[in-house]
């Protein structure tokens, strides 16, 4: 991999985590303007989990609850250093550079300890 | 929530946004006085929302300046080893210290920021030095375009045992207040490591993202991030930080600088006396 397609990857992965995100942050944040952070986009029985409470997603994105939007939003966010820090594994071991390969697993690790293990 | 107020923490963000970009420190270090004095937010909620826009921010910075090769990748990616450690111990020590300390702390970084920025304006590319033995088995001598010089501009990096515990540090205060500590890493790398100054912000927008994320993912975990904060907060701070960037295109960094300073300077003040207890 050549360094220009390298900087263009690392650099796509941070625009379309950005964006994407963004947008279901703003999508569950109007949504909660309209229909209350306790509320469905659906009509269905009112939310009873915190808005802090990030488990069930999928169940909860289901029913179009404003607050598991803009959650999903956020815990997009949050992935997209995480799959920039993946690209640049990727990239400087195809670039053969085996020191800032490791450096970068190194990385990759200790963030996906604080996101998975520590509290 | 009341819609209301969703939307006032909203304009809020906005406005740290841009007068973060505009003053040349970030938005997270504006929102969390603003969210805590202005809106009654608990701290540690407004440093989780906090903590989620500077993702937002620097990642989206960080997109143009890899590409337009400012960013050094490797010198990034080395110095992350100590931001997000730091970041770590920064997150789980802020869980146990008292409140009154994060806005002494905050308030003397604000303080500290807007006092850098006077004292570091209009310095231009450091003299080339000589690469020692370090930088080159860790490969963090480079280049980069300097479009006013209008030439390749070659550094090596100084002092690299020295940066790398200033990054360290800059980690750990960015866990423990939710902010990007952009001017830190600044400082690690043109002041410590002699890296040119555009490098150096550069590099430091490149490695904000990866800080964040560290501590980010601890707050999240603790409940220390709910939407009905970090939403209206992160969407306000990126699209005030994309206005000012707007802006800085048009005119000079140093006066718009010198004109939100006192702005820093008061928040800074206030925060302290927040945190020491002085009604406000």
């Amino acid at each position: 991999m050549t360094p220009e397609r390298f900087r263009e990857m690392v650099s796509g992965v941070l625009i379309v985590g950005v964006v994407v995100s963004a947008a279901f942050i703003a999508v569950g944040f109007v949504a909660a303007l309209a229909v209350g952070w306790q509320g469905s986009l659906l009509g269905a029985a009112t939310a009873t989990s915190a808005t802090t409470d990030f488990s069930n997603l999928p169940g909860r994105l289901a029913t179009l609850e404003p607050a598991a939007i803009a959650q999903l939003g956020l815990v997009t966010l949050l992935a997209t250093p995480v799959a920039r820090v993946a690209a640049s594994v990727v990239g400087f071991a195809l670039e053969g550079d085996r020191l800032y390969t490791a450096i970068t697993t190194a990385v990759l690790l200790i963030l996906l300890t604080s996101i998975l293990v520590l509290r | 929530m009341t819609p209301q107020a969703d939307l006032g923490i909203f304009a809020i963000s906005v406005a740290a946004g841009l007068i973060g970009a505009l003053a040349g420190v970030g938005g997270g270090i504006l929102v969390i006085p603003a969210l805590t004095i202005g809106f009654g937010v608990d701290i540690h909620l407004a440093i989780g929302a906090s903590i989620v826009s500077v993702i937002a921010t620097s990642s989206g910075a960080a997109a143009a300046y890899v590409r337009d090769r400012m960013t050094d990748m490797r010198v990034g990616m080395f110095l992350e080893l100590a931001t997000t450690t730091g970041a770590v111990c920064g997150a789980l020590l802020a869980a146990v210290v008292a409140p009154a300390f994060l806005y002494v702390l905050l308030g003397v970084v604000l303080l500290g920021s807007a006092g850098i920025q006077v004292s570091r304006m209009g310095e231009e590319t450091p003299p080339t030095v000589s690469t020692s033995g370090l930088a080159t088995r860790l490969r963090l001598a480079s280049s980069y375009p300097d479009r006013k010089l209008g030439r390749e501009v070659p550094y090596s990096a100084q002092r690299i045992p020295l940066g790398f515990a200033l990054m360290w540090i800059a980690g750990v205060v960015s866990g423990l207040l939710g902010i990007g500590s952009g001017v830190l890493k600044v400082i690690a790398m043109d002041g410590a490591m002699r890296l040119p100054m555009k490098v150096s912000s550069a590099t430091s927008n490149f490695m904000i993202g990866v800080t964040a994320a560290a501590s980010a993912g601890i707050y999240l975990g603790r409940g220390d991030v709910d939407p009905q904060i970090a939403a209206p907060v992160a969407l306000g701070v990126l699209t005030g930080a994309l206005i000012g960037a707007r802006f800085l295109q048009h005119i000079s960094n140093r006066s718009v600088r010198l004109i939100f300073l006192p702005v820093l300077i008061a928040v800074g003040v206030e925060t302290i006396g927040r945190g020491l207890g002085f009604g406000i």
